[in-house]
This record gives C-alpha cells, sequence and structure tokens, in this order.
C-alpha cells in the first residue's frame, strides 16, 4: 500500500467512485427533501459528519500502509479513552497509560517486519501482545501497592486493550496483506451499510423487540433484512476480493451481517450499564468514537482470522 | 454480588470546544503532557532570551491554595508568573483571563485552555459568577489564581486602579495573597506588538498578606484593594 499502488489500484479507485457516488446521491436526497419543506436537521448533521469522515479514512488508506496502521492505532486510543472516561477507570492514569502503551505497541507490531519471517508486520507479536500487556496490567496494583477497588480497575483495564485495542486492530494489520485495499475498504463499507440497513429495515418493517433491556429500539425485522442486505453486498463488490470462492462470499457476508449488530449489541449494553447515552461527542451527529466504530471492533478480528484460515494472509506460504 | 461503581467522566457528552470553554476543567493526560512541556520550555526561554530574574520565591506557600496578584503590562505577565510556580504546580495554577478575547474562537480557547490553564474569567456580564468560580476552585487546598487586579494592560506605564473583584474574593478569608511587581515586560511586549523582545525581565514577589480579619464590607474590600496596589508599587520601587 503507497499512493501510487493506490491511484494504479482498479479496486481503490472503484470504491472512490461508489463511496463519492452514493455520498453525492445522499446530498441530493437530503436537497430535494429540504426543498420539499421537510425537518432533515438530524440527517443533515448525520450526513455532515459523514463528510468530514469519509475524506481522513479514504486519505489514509491512499496514502498508504504506515497511514492506515497509525490511523487504526488512533481510533484505538481514543476510543479506549472513551470507554475508559466514560467508566471512570480513566482516573487512575497508571491503568489508562499502561492499555495506551499496550496500544501502541499493537500499532508498532502491525508495522514492524517479521525479524524471522521477512514479512510485513509481525504477526506473533501482534498475537502474542495479550499475554504481556494483560500480564503489566495485572502488575499496577503490585507496584502501587494497592488492594483496594484494583480487581475493578484491572478488569476495566483488560476488557478495554482486548476489545477495543487488540480486537479492532487487526483492521490495521489487514494493511499488510496483498488484498489489503479490498479487504479494508470493503470491511468498512460493508460494516457501514450494515449499519444503516439495520437503521433502515427497523424503521420500515420493525415490530418485534429485538433486545429490549439493551437496545429498545432495534427489532428482529430490523436486524434480519441488515443481514439479508449484507448477505449481497460481498458478491456486489467480488472484486474487491476475486480469489473468493461462492462460499467465502456467504461466509464474509454472515461475518459482516451478525458481527455487526453484535459488536452494536455490546456497545449498547456497556452504555446502559454505564447510564450514559453516547460514548463521547467528538462526531457531531454520530456521538463518539466508540458510537461509530462499535461494529467494526466485532467484524474485524474475525474477518482476519476467517480469511487467514482459508487463504492465510501472505501471498508466499512460510517455507 | 456487589454492584460495581462506575463514575463517568462529567464532560462526556461534551464536545471538543465546549471541553476547551468550560470550567473546572477535566483533566486530560495528553493535556498534561503538552502543558508540562510547554512549561518547561518556556521556563527556558525565559531565563535565556529575557534573562529573567526572580526575586523572593521563598515567599510563595508551600502548601495550601493561594493568590498572585501583579501588574499588568503584557501577555508576558501571565507567561512569567507560570514560570514561577514550582513545576509541578503548574496543573493547578490558574491564570484568569478574559472570557471576551482568550475564549472568543477555538484557536483561542486551545492555547489558553491547553497551555496556559487560564480561567475563563468574565469581566462584563458575569462578573461575580465569574468570581464564585474562583472562590470554588481556591476551597480545593493546593490550587494557584494568578490575578491582574488593574483588569487590564496598562498603555502609560502607570499601574491603574486595582478593581475591586480581589479584594471580594479573599476579604474575610484565611487565603494569603502574594503580591508581585513584573518589570520590563512592556518594553519586552508592548501592546500591539507580534513578537516580545528580548529585553530583561526581572519579578519581584513580595510577602503573603491575609485579610481573615476584616468584615466582609465593601470598605474593608476598598481597603484590601489598596493595600495590595501599595504593596506591588511597593516592590516597583525597591532597588534593582
Amino acid at each position: 500500500m503507497t499512493i501510487s499502488t493506490a491511484l494504479h489500484s482498479d479496486i481503490f479507485l472503484t470504491y472512490i467512485a461508489i463511496i463519492g457516488g452514493l455520498l453525492a446521491f445522499a446530498g441530493v436526497v437530503i436537497a430535494i427533501l429540504m426543498a420539499l419543506g421537510k425537518n432533515v436537521s438530524g440527517v443533515w448533521k448525520t450526513y455532515r459528519g459523514w463528510l468530514v469522515m469519509v475524506p481522513l479514512v479514504i486519505g489514509a488508506i491512499f496514502l498508504g500502509r504506515t497511514a492506515t496502521i497509525i490511523g487504526v492505532c488512533l481510533l484505538a486510543m481514543f476510543g479506549f479513552k472513551e470507554f475508559a472516561r466514560a467508566t471512570g477507570l480513566y482516573d487512575d492514569w497508571w491503568m489508562t497509560s499502561v492499555v495506551y502503551l499496550g496500544i501502541i505497541l499493537l500499532g508498532t507490531a502491525s508495522y514492524v517486519t517479521d525479524p524471522r519471517l521477512g514479512y510485513a508486520g509481525w504477526y506473533g507479536l501482534f498475537m502474542a501482545l495479550p499475554a504481556y500487556v494483560v500480564g503489566a496490567i495485572l502488575l499496577v496494583p503490585i507496584f502501587r501497592n494497592r488492594a483496594k477497588g484494583q480487581l475493578q480497575k484491572v478488569a476495566l483495564a483488560i476488557v478495554g486493550f482486548i476489545y477495543f485495542g487488540w480486537m479492532f486492530s487487526h483492521l490495521g494489520f489487514l494493511a499488510n496483506t496483498p488484498h489489503a485495499y479490498g479487504y479494508i475498504l470493503y470491511l468498512i463499507f460493508a460494516v457501514e451499510i450494515n449499519d444503516v440497513a439495520a437503521f433502515t429495515c427497523g424503521k420500515l418493517f420493525g415490530k418485534h423487540k429485538l433486545r429490549e433491556n439493551i437496545s429498545p429500539n432495534k427489532t428482529i425485522e430490523g436486524s434480519v433484512g441488515a443481514v439479508l442486505i449484507s448477505l449481497t453486498i460481498p458478491w456486489l463488490l467480488w472484486f474487491s476480493f476475486p480469489h473468493f470462492e461462492p462460499w467465502h462470499l456467504v461466509l464474509t457476508g454472515l461475518i459482516v451481517g451478525v458481527g455487526g449488530q453484535l459488536g452494536d449489541l455490546v456497545i449498547s449494553y456497556i452504555k446502559r450499564d454505564l447510564g450514559i447515552k453516547d460514548m463521547g461527542a467528538v462526531i457531531k451527529g454520530h456521538g463518539g468514537i466508540l458510537d461509530r466504530v462499535d461494529s467494526m471492533i466485532f467484524v474485524a478480528p474475525i474477518f482476519f482470522h476467517v480469511i487467514r484460515w482459508i487463504h492465510g494472509i501472505r501471498e508466499v506460504p512460510v517455507s | 454480588m456487589t454492584e460495581w461503581e462506575y463514575h463517568p467522566a462529567p464532560d462526556i457528552d461534551e464536545t471538543m470546544s465546549e471541553h476547551l470553554r468550560n470550567f473546572p476543567r477535566q483533566p486530560y493526560m495528553l493535556m498534561y503532557a503538552i502543558r508540562s512541556l510547554v512549561a518547561l520550555l518556556l521556563r527556558g526561554w525565559m531565563r535565556i532570551y529575557h534573562r529573567m530574574r526572580i526575586d523572593g520565591r521563598e515567599h510563595l506557600p508551600e502548601s495550601g491554595s493561594f493568590v498572585l496578584v501583579c501588574n499588568h503590562t503584557s501577555y508576558l505577565d501571565t507567561l512569567c508568573l507560570l514560570s514561577s510556580v514550582p513545576l509541578k504546580k503548574i496543573h493547578r495554577t490558574f491564570p484568569a483571563a478574559a472570557a471576551d478575547y482568550f475564549f472568543s474562537s477555538l484557536p483561542r480557547s486551545a492555547v489558553s485552555a491547553i497551555l496556559i490553564n487560564a480561567l475563563p474569567f468574565d469581566r462584563k456580564v458575569k462578573g461575580a459568577e465569574s468570581l464564585t468560580v474562583c472562590a470554588e476552585l481556591l476551597k480545593n487546598e493546593g490550587n494557584v489564581l494568578i490575578i491582574f487586579p488593574e483588569g487590564t494592560r496598562t498603555t502609560s506605564g502607570e499601574m491603574g486602579r486595582f478593581r475591586s473583584g480581589v479584594g471580594r474574593l479573599v476579604v474575610g478569608t484565611k487565603l494569603p495573597v502574594v503580591p508581585c511587581f513584573l518589570d520590563g515586560a512592556m518594553k519586552a511586549w508592548p501592546k500591539g506588538k507580534a513578537f516580545p523582545r528580548p529585553h530583561r525581565l526581572r519579578l519581584r514577589i513580595g510577602t503573603a498578606r491575609t485579610y481573615v480579619h476584616l468584615a466582609k464590607t465593601s470598605e474593608s474590600v476598598g481597603e484590601i484593594c489598596r493595600d495590595l496596589q501599595d504593596s506591588v508599587a511597593e516592590l516597583g520601587r525597591l532597588d534593582p
């Protein structure tokens, strides 16, 4: 992934065309609704948020592997920060620093060359890091000679590191694969479409509550609709991964369709337990970073490991 | 199993610009790191570029909250006073800054909040409210409030009349007020110039005063202001 490969990558350019077209189309629809005198302030706010986020994400991917890995690492750090601030873990700067450091190490492991195999991205270290970082988190109370309330802090820090750090960072590691553009752009695009589909299908056909104690607005109809739409997306975007067989497409669709909604529900019950509405207010019209990337956190590692089992993440097998 | 207690930060539903403008501010690691670094660089710059000399640093109370008052001739005053408190107190030192200027736009708010740690002081409409914020701040042990009682920078070089705010804040309380006099800032960075010149700075810190014996009347407030103004002027008259 470099600027010149991006400019010569049909996959990258096609995605730009698709995403640009969709944004333009949505803009026209909003403009028409405005002209008809409908109240579009809520939609407009969300749309404006997209107009800021899309160029940032596309820009990072365009700049190449380094920018993509740094971008994912920063998102993981700020996502964890929102979690830490929402739970109160942020008051403990020792714990928070250890997790930050762990996430920076994840970014580093995604970036450096494997010293033994010579591939970009040190897969072995990336997969081993949770053991070291969880170990380090567990040592913090010992270093500080404290016991009261430490189990809660350790538990929150481990969830914060593993879920918001390690699981999400799989997205950045995908930048090392030969099909990086296809994988990353497909994942981001499909996950967002899945979110929009669940919302829209729920609004149109929603009757039965999916999980009323967690997220009262989600419905079974919306959820099924989103899975169905997510199952069709890989067929439409087959050019992203031309080496996939049809059953891989089904599997990929299921991962995004089911996993995306599970990720959404995970953040929902965390927020409900904490008694807050949004994890933050960084992105106007969208809430916090975690409110936007919630689905991706769950999808990225599952997608990563499934394609790794089926195709491997390198072109050349280890001899 | 008993339930865990969570303490979500009170400002999680605020946007970035609200974070910067609202007060009291929540602590952020990145903000602290940047502020510490800038404070360190600032001290070096003050010492080398302005050859700043500080006399009477021993008069700064070591524990508890206190108020620093100083004559106001230039923007350098704030930076200079910030460089006079111990580095570990930098995040608990709050220069009161005019909200209508220092928090009027996002970039200014960012500099004021992150680098200077300024307390937005409304000198036009809600002066009393801002004083309450200051009083609350000083109730917590270990906070330092920097006030320029003249309310604005002097253009003539003559020290202006001290406004009543500082008097109302400390009358009848045990809060120590430390008078300071800064010499040379007017020549180093005159009002209207874009960059400071390498002129020598000299800060004199006087002995702390308290006004616990005074009743909360407007007469005592006036008395405090006069007393502080005299002690600051006195420091200015000392031999170099």
